[in-house]
């Protein structure tokens, strides 16, 4: 099926059906169009998340472990389907059989950015709805996007988390719409080397945002991430290989430096480590898998 | 008077025995003309026969001079109807007598009568052998080319009044002493060494893997890694050329005039390095006189292509036949013509437009679209033909301070290439039958013949195949790789630890960055 199939709902302001939350802001939508399954239920528990167009490996190891628990918990996630944190998140929560909300900046009938066309497909194959205030047929336009920020922000029930922004990205304008809603905004500390990590950074040092180190600190659940157990069917230097990249990620070559091996070795090693699923690459980089 | 001249032609790397009629009519009004196809470089051999003879002190005939290169229907090319010209001349004035045996003569004159270095003198010698012609004479400065090839008589021939003193036995030549294929063969001067290369432990396992079974590599990585030299530093580690492979090289670089004065067999596995603004033509061959490119110029060695993506999309769709096939056929008109191109591609890459993405320090400046575009400049068919890929981060320059403090422990080039000889040592044995040189070269007959895996091994493959959805292409090369690797190990099957490490090498679906 293709994302096409599914038919376009509208909402205007003040239909019985119309999300209670998107009444209460300021400067509410007069209508809604959405493809999907968009009922209060699904916006009961919802989280909006936010972030840079570019996700560094840093920061989709975060999206992982929070989308994760948020999924498990049945919290609805939000986002803008933009690239970046964003299409990761509505693709990590479709992944993990989640619920998650696009909100466009076109009109539906514009899938934008194209590449994003399967996981279109996916988010409503999955329960989820695609929404905008515009027409269906509306281009997107880069007025646009700020005005859709208000929404991401004015849908989610729990507040806003923002992952990985840098300076000038537009997660700090939701961020900023979040704030004037009366919602919490929430922010998970970066590298303070990393550009894009900047604006989420200083957003946690002007204390405009609670900072949040896991997803349990937002759902005031017990903290699930205990100490990471290193699993016990490992061999010798596969736990070595294992413990260092606990610190942090790390290329063949400097898993060698630091185990002090051969890369030839740590190379067969991590091989099969990947297909076993106890780390994945990504840009040249190993990282656990923490599940 | 009529005389004829044996000479010969190269289209491609096919040599065609010319004969040179030249005819100087005692009626008719004073001329010199040329006829049978001649190209404008043979045309002005007019010019140049006439000025030589006359600045050898021999009178240049006041009469009809007319001479036909037959078969006339092949286009001639080049200098090197020079000398058969003139001694064509010089024999109808009966200045000289010819040999009693048949004799090539080729070579291009100088105006003051001296013989100048010719191309494809190499291919003249191969022919020469097959149409059993003994004699051949040719300039000085080419005959080594020539000195090769057993049971010939080469004639270095200087100028052409040392070449009318021999001919008339007043004085003869001394021939070119025939000289043993292997006695050439030496060593290659590098560039850099890999213990120069600090850090960068993986990749120059992957080098030598490469280098060791003769695979396509392709490395990306942010400026300023050390890709490019990386593979600079390659001619230090690959095998020496073989007799065999040496020949087939010569051929080319013989037809190109890409053989230096004086100089003989090519002794070193080439290294081409091609810039991004060469042409489709320039980098695959082509052209109405078929000319061998690139891709033939670096036959048996590496050709190495720096900023990969910046190539034409058109020029580098082109590389996939002949990465395929190790051979490019240029069709034209007037037929068509086969070149070797059995090489190693060595391609580099920046990540993105900007060069900084996945870079731990610095930020990258490009949007996620023109990422996208920039890699998908890369066909998935092309990439799918190369058989390592490989990563190369960025070095951290307080660890290359505090590595180089610490007395390197880098492990120098001789040593990597040991093991390569001994590598392809192994493949030569085994494939000394299938006419190919190296694993990369195996089809899937061969595969199956040759890489015997044990029960593990297919099990861990099987088990890659599945997870990454690899394509069967990938498939193949992971395991011509994973034999690569047992070679240099020196095992005889490919065990499960060998297609671990090859699976480092695999290629990647797009790098994830969305």
């Amino acid at each position: 099926m293709n994302w096409k199939d599914w038919q376009i709902k509208k909402l205007t302001l003040g239909d019985p059906g119309f999300p209670r939350n998107l009444t209460k802001i300021k400067n509410p939508p007069k209508q809604i169009y959405f493809r999907g399954n968009f009922e209060e239920r699904v916006l009961d528990k919802s989280i909006a998340i936010v972030g840079s167009r570019q996700v560094t490996a840093y920061g989709r190891e975060v999206i992982d472990h929070f989308v994760s628990l948020f999924v498990t918990d049945g919290v609805t996630t939000i986002s803008g389907f933009m690239y970046g944190v964003d299409t990761q998140v509505h693709k990590k929560t479709v992944e993990f059989g989640g619920v998650t909300i696009a909100i466009f900046g076109c009109g539906v009938n514009i899938c934008y950015p194209v590449e994003n066309n399967n996981l279109y497909t996916e988010i409503l194959e999955k329960g989820g709805a695609v929404i905008s205030e515009y027409p269906p047929d509306s281009k997107p336009q880069l007025w646009k996007y700020p005005q859709r920020n208000r929404l991401v922000a004015g849908l989610a029930s729990l507040g806003v988390l923002v992952i990985e922004a840098g300076e000038k990205s537009g997660s700090l304008i939701t961020a900023d719409f979040a704030r004037r809603q009366g919602k919490k905004v929430f922010a998970v500390p970066g590298p303070v080397t990393s550009k894009v990590s900047s604006g989420t950074n200083t957003l946690l040092k002007k204390r405009r945002a609670i900072l949040v180190t896991d997803p349990s600190d937002i759902l005031r659940t017990k903290t699930v991430r205990g100490k990471s157990k290193i699993p016990n069917d490992l061999s010798d230097i596969e736990t070595k290989i294992y413990k260092a990249l606990e610190f942090e990620p790390l290329s063949t070559d400097e898993i060698a430096l630091a185990i002090s091996g051969s890369v030839v070795e740590v190379s067969k090693n991590v091989s099969v480590m990947a297909l076993r699923g106890y780390i994945t690459e990504a840009l040249g980089k190993f990282h656990l898998v923490r599940s | 008077m009529l005389t004829k001249i044996l000479s010969a032609a190269h289209f491609g790397l096919k040599t065609i025995p010319v004969e040179v009629e030249v005819n100087i009519a005692s009626k008719g009004f004073p001329g010199f003309n040329i006829i049978g196809l001649p190209s404008k470089a043979v045309e002005e051999a007019r010019e140049r026969v006439k000025t030589a003879l006359v600045n050898s002190n021999i009178k240049f005939p006041e009469a009809k001079i007319t001479v036909n290169l037959a078969p006339a229907d092949i286009p001639k090319e080049g200098s090197n109807y020079d000398l058969p010209i003139a001694v064509g001349i010089l024999n109808a004035l009966e200045v000289v007598a010819l040999p009693e045996e048949k004799s090539y003569f080729f070579g291009e004159l100088s105006l003051d009568g001296t013989l100048r270095h010719t191309k494809g003198v190499f291919l003249l010698a191969i022919s020469a052998k097959e149409n059993k012609i003994k004699n051949l004479f040719v300039p000085t400065d080419s005959a080594n080319e020539a000195a090769v090839i057993k049971s010939l008589n080469v004639y270095p021939v200087t100028s052409l009044n040392d070449l009318v003193m021999h001919l008339n036995s007043t004085k003869v030549i001394a021939k070119t002493k025939y000289v043993e294929a292997q006695d050439l063969l030496e060593e290659a001067p590098v560039e850099f060494d890999f213990s120069e290369i600090i850090g960068q432990e993986s990749a120059k396992r992957a080098l030598e893997i490469a280098c060791a079974g003769g695979h396509n590599l392709f490395m990306q990585g942010p400026p300023g890694a050390g890709k490019t030299m990386l593979a600079r530093a390659i001619p230090g580690i690959l095998p020496p050329l073989s007799e065999d492979e040496s020949l087939e090289v010569t051929k080319i670089y013989s037809l190109t005039g890409n053989i230096p004065p004086g100089g003989s067999l090519i002794r070193v596995r080439p290294f081409r390095v091609c810039h991004h603004t060469v042409s489709k033509i320039g980098l695959v061959g082509g052209g109405s006189d078929p000319h061998p490119g690139e891709i033939s110029l670096a036959h048996n060695g590496v050709l190495f292509l720096d900023e990969f993506p910046e190539f034409p999309r058109s020029t580098l769709e082109a590389l996939r036949q002949p990465l395929e096939d190790g051979i490019v056929s240029i069709a034209r008109a007037a037929g068509s013509v086969k070149f070797p191109a059995n090489f190693m591609l060595v391609a580099a890459a920046n990540p993105c437009p900007c060069g900084y993405l996945g870079d731990p320090r610095r930020e990258c400046r490009c949007s996620p679209r023109q990422i996208m575009n920039y890699q998908n400049r890369l066909s998935g068919p092309l990439m799918d033909r190369i058989d390592i890929h490989l990563n190369v981060p960025t070095v951290d320059v307080e660890k290359l301070a505090a590595m180089s403090k610490v007395k390197t422990t880098a492990e120098k080039s001789a040593s990597i290439r040991e093991r390569v000889i001994k590598a392809r040592e192994i493949q030569l044995k085994r494939f000394s039958k299938d006419g190919i040189y190296n694993n990369a070269s195996m089809k899937n007959k061969h595969i199956k013949k040759y890489c015997e895996m044990a029960d593990d091994a297919q099990l861990l493959l099987k088990q890659a195949v599945n997870n990454y959805s690899l394509s069967a292409r990938t498939y193949f090369r992971l395991i011509k790789v994973s034999r690569t690797i047992a070679d240099i190990a020196g095992d005889a099957k490919i065990t499960s630890s060998h297609i671990a490490e090859s699976l480092q090498y695999r290629i990647r679906t797009q790098n994830k960055f969305f």
